[in-house]
């Protein structure tokens, strides 16, 4: 009922574009690729029918895109929610320590060989590492300073990858490659299977988010009118806590921790859109989640012909210096 | 909204409010009239914010219990309470870039379910709220664009739209100059006598709080100092024991409530 007639017009075209470059994302996604093929057979190999673009299309880069589509749109509702919820824009899980954290936890399991599910292992060295970041960086008279989070969350970082790297060094050759492009983020060699592990999860999370969103809305008041308008602060704010890490580990658990996805996807999808209301700018986060990890990973395989690039090199340098900018932002606004 | 009996007064007990070891309030117990403005006055520190928000359900308490209908407001189901008591904070924050309409109709949080979108009695009490303030035209406009006094009737539609009986609010009136003060103060008062409001709020300006309120609750660094009509509990004794100053209480010459002035 609130949202003014006048702007829907502007608000429409700016989802426009991010939809339509979204396909395009997309569509390149599947078109490009080391063996260049006619469209025509592309289009035959989607429909199923037999032809040499078959194999390709439907084994190789479908599977890749819509792994890298679902794990993007993941990382970004986890990061936009996350800083929603602590109300700092750098308050995402992989600046926390998350990534590094799940990272971590999947070398020692490696290591030591124990067996047991990947997202599993990486919620649960995620969560301990950005748990352990949030009580480092509290301060019981300024709560999580964005500065302060920040620093904490890249020294807590480095600390579980000098770790992890340590680890690494423990492995058998094969195994230590394997693990090397997991550490790093990489959507290589992705399957049906592997779609399936983000998108069932995935799919179930953000239903559970969107019964969220309303809560989500009125701690955006603060605790106090959360609690005048009969919301249970205290729970609903585990529970979205919970979904966020949910979110962030079925991510990490398909693509690695591709760094940066979260901390950009909110921010920039509502600047792209324009999107104030909480439920449209959690969509356009994990649109633009999904928009930059396919482009990403589309720029990742076909950068240098012959080399497959890890996807978390090509976040980075959207990323890296994202991150440069809101810090000054921060600075200059003296939130720091 | 009548109620002679008092069945939907608020009532404290025994309570005792602070942290472990340093209590800033000790077994308080009064009653809070339904259907009438009650301000509750006191030093800085004597604990009526955080009286407020006892009768709120912000905190816990470390000892006795507010009950409303004769019930403790801890057995009440948040949402079914909501629909009955409100809260407004002193310093609420605004979500960036909300706008007036979008901060308004949170106050219908309450009474939707989990999924449902607006029904036709939630757009009318929005649209209530905003006219009581009157920010009907400013419905659209990002709460940062508003002056001080118009983000404040804002935050007060939006504790309207809740369309509680009970209203509570902290210091309400700080921030506003002196002609907005009178505004809010009136605003509540009508309210009141319109649709059998219970308001109650933490007031600084004693002579304000005298004119525009039927009952009044004066704490001191002790507790509980009075209670009562404006006239009963402001007294030059009272006022000596609640802030130990020297006063003169006399009527005030446009409304006859007691105006006190200081020696």
């Amino acid at each position: 009922m609130t949202a003014g007639a006048k702007g829907a017009g502007m608000g429409s075209l700016r989802w426009t574009i991010l939809a339509t470059a979204l396909l395009v994302v997309t569509v390149l996604g599947i078109t490009l690729g080391e063996t260049a093929m006619p469209l025509a057979e592309i289009w035959k190999g989607l429909r199923g029918e037999e032809g040499p673009a078959a194999l390709t299309v439907r084994f190789l880069r479908a599977p890749r895109v819509l792994t890298a589509l679902g794990a993007g749109a993941c990382l970004g509702l986890s990061g936009a929610l996350f800083q929603r919820l602590l109300r700092n824009p750098l308050a995402s899980p992989d600046l926390m320590g998350f990534a590094p954290g799940a990272g971590l936890a999947m070398m020692i399991t490696l290591a030591f060989g124990i067996t047991l599910p990947p997202p599993l292992v990486s919620a649960t060295g995620g969560v301990l590492a950005a748990l352990s970041v949030a009580i480092l960086a509290h301060r019981r008279d300024e709560g999580l300073a964005p500065l302060r989070l920040v620093l904490v969350g890249l020294g807590f970082g480095f600390t579980c990858s000098a770790l992890a790297a340590f680890l690494m060094l423990t492995l058998p050759g094969p195994l230590a490659l394997e693990a090397q492009r997991w550490l790093s983020g990489s959507l290589a060699a992705r399957g049906w299977g592997h779609v399936a592990q983000i998108w069932l999860p995935g799919l179930i999370l953000i239903l559970l988010l969107v019964l969220q969103v309303r809560a989500l809305s009125l701690l955006d008041l603060g605790d106090d009118l959360a609690q005048s308008l009969g919301l249970r602060a205290g729970r609903a704010r585990m529970w979205l806590a919970a979904t966020g890490v949910g979110l962030m580990a079925a991510g990490v658990a398909v693509a690695g921790p591709v760094a940066f996805v979260p901390l950009m996807a909110g921010p920039l999808g509502a600047a792209i859109t324009g999107a104030r209301r909480i439920g449209p700018a959690l969509l356009a986060a994990a649109l633009t989640g999904a928009l930059i990890t396919c482009g990403a990973d589309l720029v990742a395989r076909a950068a240098v012909p012959g080399v497959g690039l890890p996807l978390g090199l090509l976040t980075g340098l959207l990323g890296a210096p994202y991150l440069l900018w809101r810090l000054s932002l921060e600075i200059e606004r003296g939130g720091l | 909204m009548s109620d002679p009996a008092g069945q939907n007064d608020l009532e404290v007990r025994g309570l005792t409010l602070g942290y472990p070891g340093r209590a800033v309030l000790r077994d308080l117990s009064l009653r809070m009239p339904s259907g009438r403005v009650t301000a509750i006055l006191g030093p800085n520190g004597c604990g009526k914010s955080t009286l407020l928000r006892a009768l709120g359900r912000l905190i816990v308490p470390q000892g006795g219990s507010v009950q409303l209908g004769g019930r403790d407001l801890r057995g009440y189901e948040p949402r079914l309470l909501a629909r009955r008591l409100g809260i407004l904070p002193q310093a609420p924050l605004a979500p960036e870039g909300i706008t007036v309409a979008d901060l308004v109709g949170r106050g219908r949080a309450p009474w939707r379910g989990l999924l449902s979108g607006w029904s036709t009695a939630d757009r009318e009490a929005v649209a209530r709220a905003l006219a009581a303030v009157h920010l009907e035209d400013m419905a659209e406009r990002p709460i940062s664009e508003l002056s001080g006094g118009q983000r404040q009737r804002a935050w007060i539609a939006l504790a309207l739209a809740q369309e509680t009986e009970i209203l509570l609010l902290d210091e309400p009136t700080t921030w506003l100059d002196l002609p907005h003060q009178i505004e809010v103060l009136r605003l509540f008062q009508r309210l009141n006598r319109e649709r059998g409001l219970t308001v109650i709020s933490v007031l600084h300006d004693l002579n304000l709080a005298a004119r525009h309120s039927d009952h009044l609750v004066l704490l001191g660094r002790d507790g509980l100092v009075a209670e009562g009509a404006p006239e009963a509990v402001l007294t030059p004794l009272h006022l000596a024991r609640a802030f130990g100053l020297e006063a003169r209480v006399m009527p005030d010459p446009v409304t006859a409530t007691p105006m006190v002035v200081p020696l």
